[in-house]
This record gives C-alpha cells, structure tokens and sequence, in this order.
C-alpha cells in the first residue's frame, strides 16, 4: 500500500469539513488532505436549497449550495488537497487512516486528523412505529435528495411525524411542488424546529401541526394508505379515545439526527452519551491527542453558521498540533447543571476565550444561563426565549475562567 | 389600534415580538433583540414578502436540476404564482450560480437566479 504523509487530514467534506481544512491551512499547516466520500464538497448543503444560511456568520442570508460555493471558492487556490469519492476505510489511534478511491488503498499519517462526518437520520426502526412495511416512508433527508437533487417524485399526500427543521423545510418544499401535505404530528409538547421554520414553512401554507401526537399505525400492503395518529399522555402512553386514521400515500419521518461517529469508535475516541458525538475540550480536540471533532459529527447544529465557526477552530488546533505535537490541557471540567441538557466544550484550559454552546432541557421564558465555578459566577446571562430546538451560544473571556478550581457549572437560573 | 405576537425571522434568533399597529403604520414593537425587526414587521404587517427557492430542470449538464431563488423577497401573496410560473422553465445551456434564470418574474421587477452550478 503506499503511504502518504501529510500535517492535517480532514474526513469529510460537507461546511464542518470545508472550514476545518481552510483554518488548517491558513493557522499553516503545509500539507492539508480533504477527504470527502460523495462526488462533489458542500455535502448536505446541497439539497438545502431554502436560503437562511449565514446570518450570524455573513449578516445575509444564502440558500445551501450558495453557502457552500463561498467555502469552496474560498478553498481553491490555497493548495489543499482534496480527494473525492474517496472513503476513509480505518482509523488507528496513532493517526493513521486508510482511504479508498479508484486511486485503490493509500494510508495516510497525519500531523492531526479533523473528524467532520457530520449526522445521520433517525429512522422508523430507530422509533419503532408499528405497523405494515409498505414503499411510501421516507426519512425527510432523502426526501430532500429525491426533489431538490434527482428530480424524483416521492408522493401525492403526504404526513410528516416530527417536527425538526428538516421536516418543517420539506413540508414547504413539497407544498410548492404541489404536493398535499395533510399534517405535521410532533410527539412533544412544543416543536422541535426554530420558530422562523414553524412560522414560514407551516403557517404560511396553513399546514396544521399536532403537538403531543405521533403516528402510532402504518397502514398498506405495497404502498402506505394511511396511518393511525394518536394524543400522546404526559408519562407517555396513547390517550384513550384520541386514535384517528389519515389517509396518506407517504410518511416523512424528521425525527432526530445522530451524530455520525463509526470512525471516532474506531480509533477509540471517548463519546458522550448525550450529544452521541465526542467529548472534546476548548480545542476541539477528541480524547486521543491529535484527533479532532467539528460539525454535526461532534452535536447536532440548527444553523451551520455555528458548525463553521466550530470546525475552524478544530482545523487551526489541528494545525497547532502537527506543529507543536501538543496543546495546552485542559484542567476545568465543564458540568451541565440544573436545566441544562449538554455543554461543549466538555473541558477547558482557561487560558483562552471559550464560545461554549449547549442545549436546555425544556422551553423556558425569561431566565438566565449562569456559569459558576464553586459559588463564585463567572458569567451570566438573560435570555428572553429558551428553547431545546435553539442551540444558546455564549463566550466566556479567559480572564474569568478561575484556574485553581477543577470544575466549572452551567445552569438555567433566575 | 391592533396588536400581535409576530415571530420575526430576520435571523434564526426568531423574536416573539409583541407589535402595535394601525391602519397606516406600526407604532410600536417589544422584545425584539436587534433593530432589524422593525423593517420586517412593518412588512408583515402590511405588505408580507418572502424569497422563494426551489429547482428548474436542466437542459444540459450532469445534475438533472439546478436550484434557483428569488434575488429579493417578493410579496408572499405571488409564492404560487411564481412556482406555476417556473414550473415550465427549463434552464438552458450550462447554467452557474448568479445567471438569471427568469428576468423580472411577474413583473415585480424581481429575477430569478440560478443558487448552483448545472455541473
């Protein structure tokens, strides 16, 4: 097998990737490899055509593909090496990988390796929805793919069971197309898309959305003629009295995306049982030295602005650390507290700034997300709306963080 | 004088806004978080608009569509118009992402864009 040598490897393609390789070689790394296994970069933002990308990173609004071009152009001409349709085939601790393409198997011994692999969909086995096994149910990913990339029909009528951006996107998408979607059935009490998604995607084309209700029957032979809706109970179970059959020839499934982490396991990276992605500290970096994380592969983002800026910073650690052969440790452990579902970083130094993001639990009106470390708050602050569809972004200067404590607490508060 | 919750969807932050308006104007809003909730608003109010993504066939090409958008939001009232409009629109010859597709749709003086390359 031939063997190549280069400072920063990146797997995968998609705007976690694409940042990550651009940082690595602007912090310096000389020799940066992309690895991406479809034909073309961008990855899942080329079937996001709905525009809304780059608010928070560009102050405007791009479609998917548009968002995708700017890394992409910004990529060309820097002179990092990219390989398509070329899959990463294994992993080792020491930072080797092995990829495969028509080139046949190479090994690779990387500097720092960038995991940018991003998520996968949750399916009806992942759920469990009883029922008939009929042609007609799609994850609303693929649905994506089917009409925004290949042109392909998917249904007349369709249910969509979960309320995830996706889903919400492909409830508009599929009404433009003229397709009749009958409902959106969210199994929790509030949504779980951002409430830009609720108001554009379903009340402007008056599409009803079920709170506390899920499909609980599939229905058809060969293709699904309906399903069994159903009010779902505060302890979970169907309430009485409450099932009703929708007639539908499709059921899109948006229901949760897990992080994509087959080659982290395999090198032996530690994973949260939370966020289903790697624990890492400020640096990105996974808990094998010289392995980092970014994207959807580390926690599931709603707005890829933050997947970007998450990635270039794992990319310019991952450039530090084929220079230098190490980072600064991290010595503070970061603990979720009341109301608080996950935070990453997982570990700090605190010897840099730290844009820590996390997830609450359930909504919440008008209370503040505290840091403590011990009984002394380092930082603070108000939030009108919380939401567990809204990722909460907040930096915390180094000059706060007290270096003589081992742990440090993020909790809703009054 | 009326008054409403509006989300604003300026950005993903999506302020629940509490607006107060009347027949001409909007004369207050509370809770938004920057100030480029008032434009919005003011615009949902009375003259709502949005941009419109979607795909056109291509003629050539390795992909079998490329996707397009309004350049500017247009009024939402014509979002179905405009996707009857560009459903008999195939683009034609190799298209990138900026080539307008269709000039002035409906005459709102708004084009439609190609957002991809057709390879």
């Amino acid at each position: 097998m031939r063997t190549e040598q280069v400072d920063v490897a990146v797997v995968g393609g998609g705007p976690a990737g694409l940042a990550a390789a651009l940082s690595a070689k602007e912090s310096g790394a000389e020799h940066v490899l992309l690895i991406e296994r479809g034909e073309r970069m961008g990855g899942i933002l080329n079937q996001c055509i709905h525009d809304g990308f780059g608010t928070k990173l560009m102050g405007e609004a791009f479609t998917g593909p548009e968002y995708a071009q700017i890394f992409i152009n910004r990529l060309t001409n820097t002179g990092v090496n990219v390989k398509l349709d070329t899959m990463v085939m294994d992993i080792s601790s020491d930072r080797e990988l092995v990829i495969c393409s028509s080139d046949g198997l190479i090994r690779v011994k990387a500097g720092a390796i960038v995991l940018c692999t991003g998520c996968r969909e949750r399916t009806r086995g992942a759920i469990r929805i009883p029922g008939t096994r009929p042609a007609g149910v799609f994850t609303a990913g693929v649905v994506q793919e089917y009409m925004n990339i290949r042109n392909l029909s998917v249904g007349r009528k369709v249910v969509i069971l979960g309320s995830g951006d996706i889903g919400l996107i492909m409830a508009r998408r599929l009404t433009l197309e003229g397709v009749e979607v009958e409902c959106v059935a969210e199994i929790l009490p509030y949504p779980s898309g951002l409430a830009r998604n609720i108001v554009q995607c379903l009340e402007d084309f008056e599409i009803p959305l079920y709170l506390s209700t899920t499909v609980v029957d599939i229905h058809g032979i060969d293709r699904v003629e309906g399903i069994t809706l159903a009010k779902i109970g505060p302890r979970g179970g169907i309430v009485r009295g409450t099932k009703r059959f929708v007639k539908c020839d499709t059921l899109l499934l948006s229901v949760g995306l897990i992080p994509e982490n087959e080659l982290a396991k395999k090198a032996g990276i530690k994973l949260s049982p939370v966020t289903a992605g790697p624990i890492v500290d400020d640096h990105f970096q996974t808990s094998i030295p010289g392995i980092f994380c970014g994207g959807n592969a580390l926690q599931v983002h709603d707005l890829v602005d933050y997947a970007s800026m998450e990635s270039e910073k794992a990319g310019r650690s991952a450039a530090f650390f084929a220079g230098a052969g190490k980072l600064p440790s991290p010595s503070i452990k970061v603990l979720p507290g009341q109301g608080i579902r996950y935070v990453i970083p997982h570990e700090v130094s605190g010897n840099e700034p730290v844009d820590f993001s996390m997830r609450v639990k359930s909504p919440e009106a008008d209370r503040y997300i505290v840091f403590k470390q011990g009984e002394k708050v380092i930082r603070r602050m108000r939030q009108i709306e919380l939401a567990p569809a809204a990722m909460i972004r907040m930096r915390v200067r180094s000059d706060r963080f007290q270096r003589s404590l081992d742990s440090l607490t993020v909790e809703v508060a009054d | 004088m009326n008054e409403g919750n509006i989300v604003c969807t300026v950005c993903p932050t999506s302020c629940l806004i509490d607006a107060k308006w009347d027949e001409k104007e909007l004369i207050s809003i509370d809770r938004a978080q920057c100030k480029l909730a008032w434009g919005y608003i003011s615009d949902e109010i009375f003259d709502p608009k949005r941009v419109v993504t979607t795909t056109v066939p291509t003629e050539t090409g390795k992909n079998p569509l490329v996707s397009v958008k309004t350049a500017e939001p247009v009024p939402k009232h014509l979002v179905l118009d405009i996707m009857d409009t560009l459903a008999v629109v195939q683009a034609k010859g190799p298209v990138n992402a900026g080539d307008v597709i269709v000039a002035d749709v409906l005459g709102t003086g708004v084009n439609i864009i190609a957002t991809s390359n057709s390879d």
